[in-house]
């Protein structure tokens, strides 16, 4: 008995349409994505959907699956995942699916454990499913799309217009099969739980027009915008009616952003451990920290904004801000990354290449990713020092203190770096950060793209570990010169709301980013800071990553956001090699600018959201950055160019606005945000002569990378960076995938 | 209906493997998604599932004898085969799955070791009956198949 009414069943006929109710043969040809890495079980759960006349897509690969969402969005209306899958968390990808798609998502295994359950429970699943799964249990799937449609809606009525709400109404009324009974009382109940904001609405019930509520993309630029105006206001403080307003998008209601602004809290508090506290703030122990702050109130930021990036598992972000002093490891701030919750494991520790000279000034601990120079980034990486992005606190700054390590800086900047804020004095990484600060104005986000594009071209395979590989490469390049610019432009900017998401777009990126994955961490925590002014375009610029070394071209543009302002962190990380045109230093000043501004909030909180962007972004697109890593190799900063510019910038683009179209170029950008760090990777720097930069291609598989970047930059990059594992999801994000990235090495 | 001797063979068959717990009402399940669109699905199913967990089975023998005391890696090699075994029915094997994975929570290597050489044995019979029962199928033909009574 489906409870599909009409006689017409071919699966794909009568698709359910939001807004007006659906189609009169509804539920049947429901258009569902089943990821389940047990070929038996996907065998058996093809043939039950089927029966019931759904339209079925399996997919045996969690990456792929997100891919594949990213791609068609708007392709599907429900998602069944497994939750024990080898290459991804079933959570981890709830997770970037509830943000950047928000598709209903139904989790299942054998494992009935409390805790597991409830697990899903809080991640977002609108249901969970106990295997083996019987035919009965998927015949009422369908009611879940409907009540989250009609949940839309009534957001959607409230967000301020009140004439919308006689309309909106529940077009979906009509289409509703189950009970009107249990719906009321799931409206009620969903209703708290979206929001009080809702609460007025549900009780409303206008007639039913036929206006459909168009679902909300958070892209991640859109959601850089909100991590940005979030931060502007407090993270605490926000309210969903000031954050449209400070948003100033056209078409989203205050219902998205409330909906939204749920989500985004519920993320951070996962994410929220302990680590942030520790390390942003934690000014370096050498160096000035007062720059890195930036760099680690980015921490806090990014790691939001990553996180809102869906792809930094909020946990990697906190990873690195935690660990505030961890960057003496090398090992790229990544580290933090680890903690993430990546995989960083492997890559990360290639991801030293990343050269923590990133701006893993974040403070040691989140330095470590870019622990400098290349070499260290192996080893830092994610096996390092988790030291998750330090909270910028001192963000950049504090690489210096163990990141020194990081940012391979090539020129040693060490300690001394300048850095406006804190001297950074990690070694590298610190002009990385100064950079960053400096440039922090000008890092307009599209900097940001320059990311590092840790061309881990090494990588290839590491789903987001790219970075690492890559990055180790490349990664000092890239990242760390866009990162700084990047994040030098954002950090001044960083008054711009935007800059502080950008911070938070750093950190994260540096993680996708670095995809290297070992940048991710670096930059994450560099970026952190920089974020803000990471965000900055700038990126092509310092990449002195170009460095060429085998730059660790973190190019993840995870990198650069946050805190390190990519052009300066980028070539901390990029290679040991002394950062080349390192020109980051010039850009410290931005960075102690940045901090100034920074310091604040972002501290672990961007480096975490940023790593885990990073991460993301790493994993997924590893190619991001890796596309930048392309930089490293050559001019750190020219390299930044152009490659960058093309995805990842995009990402930035819309919540930075600033200078997107800097970035673009540099591609860099990274720092552009958490998403679109990875996306522009792709557009790395590269293009210089980094050719080896191979992130390319190796690097990023073509992961789904995971956020928008991800796709951004894979698109354009499709160099290889595939390895951007769509781990950037929350859950310790791509900081895998950047720890990969960067690892590199 | 009236069944020919080969149809009453085979339910007898299927009733053995039933009540002998080798089969849980999951199969059942399976045989109902099968019908004239899909007509070999439960056999298809079955080879699927015997390919994939011997795959699976090797990894775990692997493991035991180079990363021992890596208990968190039997478990979850343990835990997928544990899956696949439940989704087709396969009850002894699940069971023997389950116990194996306790004996993982144990850190217990030694009951690990036994456990995992039941789950072999089970898994091999269980193989070797249900290819009989498929070939007594095949010999029915599929409208017969398909007025078959389940059991």
């Amino acid at each position: 008995m489906d409870p599909n009414r009409a006689a017409a069943s071919t699966a794909s006929s009568g698709r359910p349409r939001d807004g007006v109710g659906h189609p009169p043969d509804f539920p049947a040809g429901l258009r569902v994505l089943v990821v389940d890495d047990d070929p038996t079980c996907l065998k058996i759960l093809d043939r039950m959907l089927r029966k019931c006349l759904y339209d079925v897509t399996t997919c045996s690969r969690a990456a792929v699956a997100l891919a594949m969402l990213r791609e068609r969005k708007g392709a599907f209306d429900l998602v069944l995942s497994d939750v024990y899958m080898p290459d991804m968390d079933g959570f981890k990808l709830l997770e970037h699916i509830g943000l950047e798609m928000d598709l209903p998502v139904i989790m299942m295994s054998a494992d009935d454990g409390r805790d597991v359950v409830m697990k899903g429970v809080t991640h977002g699943a609108c249901d969970y499913l106990i295997k083996p799964v019987r035919m009965e249990a998927l015949r009422n799937i369908w009611q879940h799309v409907v009540r989250k449609r009609r949940n839309e809606l009534k957001e959607l009525e409230h967000s301020g217009s009140a004439e919308e709400n006689d309309k909106q109404k529940r077009a979906l009324d009509d289409g509703d099969n189950a009970s009107s009974a249990s719906e009321v009382s799931w409206k009620n109940v969903k209703r708290r739980k979206d929001g009080k904001e809702e609460e007025e609405e549900i009780e409303e019930r206008e007639d039913p027009s036929t206006l459909k509520k168009p679902r909300v993309v958070w892209s991640v630029d859109l959601h850089q915008q909100f991590v940005a105006a979030v931060n502007q206001l407090h993270v605490d403080k926000a309210v969903p009616k000031k954050i449209l307003e400070l948003m100033n998008v056209p078409g989203l209601t205050r219902e998205n952003v409330a909906s939204h602004l749920q989500k985004y809290r519920l993320y951070l508090r996962r994410l929220n451990v302990p680590q942030n506290q520790a390390r942003l703030d934690t000014p370096y122990t050498g160096a000035s920290e007062a720059t890195f702050h930036s760099v680690g109130s980015f921490d806090g930021l990014d790691i939001q904004s990553l996180a809102v990036a869906g792809q930094f598992p909020p946990q990697s972000l906190m990873a690195l801000n935690s660990e505030p002093r961890r960057i003496t490891t090398t090992g790229i701030g990544l580290s933090s990354v680890d903690q993430i919750g990546f995989n960083p494991s492997a890559q990360m520790a290639n991801a030293s290449n990343i050269r923590p000279a990133m701006m893993q000034q974040m403070s040691n601990k989140q330095l470590n990713f870019l622990s400098g120079p290349s070499s260290s980034m192996e080893s830092g990486l994610l096996g390092q020092s988790q030291q998750p992005v330090p909270s910028y606190g001192n963000m950049g700054l504090r690489v210096s203190d163990g990141a020194s390590g990081f940012f391979s800086l090539p020129s040693s900047q060490r300690t001394s770096t300048s850095f406006s804020g804190g001297t950074i004095n990690a070694n590298m990484t610190n002009s990385l950060v100064m950079q960053m600060t400096r440039q922090g104005q000008q890092f307009s986000l599209s900097q940001q793209q320059n990311r590092i594009h840790i061309n881990m071209p090494q990588q290839p395979q590491t789903r987001g570990q790219l970075p690492n590989a890559i990055a180790a490469e490349h990664d000092s390049r890239l990242s760390t010169t866009m990162g700084h610019q990047i994040l030098s432009n954002e950090v001044s900017r960083h008054g711009s709301g935007r800059c502080g998401s950008n911070m938070n777009v750093c950190t994260s990126l540096p993680e996708g980013y670095m995809n290297a994955s070992s940048y991710g961490a670096v930059s994450q925590a560099l970026y952190a800071d920089f974020s803000n002014s990471c965000m900055n375009e700038s990126t092509g610029s310092s990449y002195p990553l170009a460095t060429g070394a085998g730059a660790t071209t973190f190019t993840s543009t995870g990198m650069l956001q946050d805190a390190f302002p990519p052009v300066g962190n980028v070539e901390a990380l990029g290679n040991s090699t002394s950062l080349k045109g390192v020109d980051f230093v010039p850009d410290y000043d931005l960075l102690s600018e940045v901090h100034q501004s920074k310091s604040r909030d972002w501290k672990l909180q961007n480096i975490n959201i940023s790593y885990q962007l990073a991460q993301q972004l790493g994993s997924k697109q590893s190619n991001i950055d890796f596309g930048s890593s392309l930089l490293a190799h050559q001019d750190p900063i020219a390299t930044i160019k152009d490659e960058s510019s093309r995805n990842t910038c995009i990402v930035r683009k819309e919540t930075f606005s600033v200078r997107t179209d800097i970035e673009r170029e540099k591609g860099e950008c990274i720092a552009q945000c958490n998403s679109t760090i990875l996306v522009e990777n792709s557009v790395r720097v590269k293009a210089e002569g980094m050719s080896d930069l191979s992130y390319q291609g190796g690097l990023f598989d073509g992961n789904i990378i995971q956020n928008e970047l991800m796709d951004v930059v894979g698109k354009k990059q499709q160099e290889g960076i595939g390895q951007v594992d769509p781990e950037f999801n929350f859950d310790g994000y791509s900081l895998d995938d950047i720890q990969g990235a960067v690892q590199k090495r | 209906m009236e069944y020919s001797s080969l149809q009453r063979q085979v339910a007898y068959m299927k009733k053995g493997l039933f009540d002998q717990g080798y089969l849980d009402e999951q199969f059942d399940e399976l045989e109902e998604l099968q019908d004239e669109a899909s007509p070999n699905f439960v056999e298809e199913v079955v080879t699927l599932f015997f390919r994939d967990s011997s795959r699976l089975m090797a990894n775990i023998e692997q493991a035991l004898e180079r990363c021992p005391q890596d208990f968190r890696r039997l478990d979850s090699y343990m835990h997928q085969l544990k899956g696949s075994t439940s989704s087709i029915g396969a009850l002894r094997v699940k069971n023997e799955c389950t116990k194996f994975r306790e004996y993982c929570d144990q850190e217990h290597l030694d009951g690990c070791q036994r456990s995992f050489q039941k789950v072999k044995r089970e898994h091999a019979v269980l193989k070797q009956k249900l290819e009989s029962y498929f070939q007594l199928l095949r010999q029915i033909g599929p409208t017969e198949r398909a007025t078959r009574s389940g059991s």
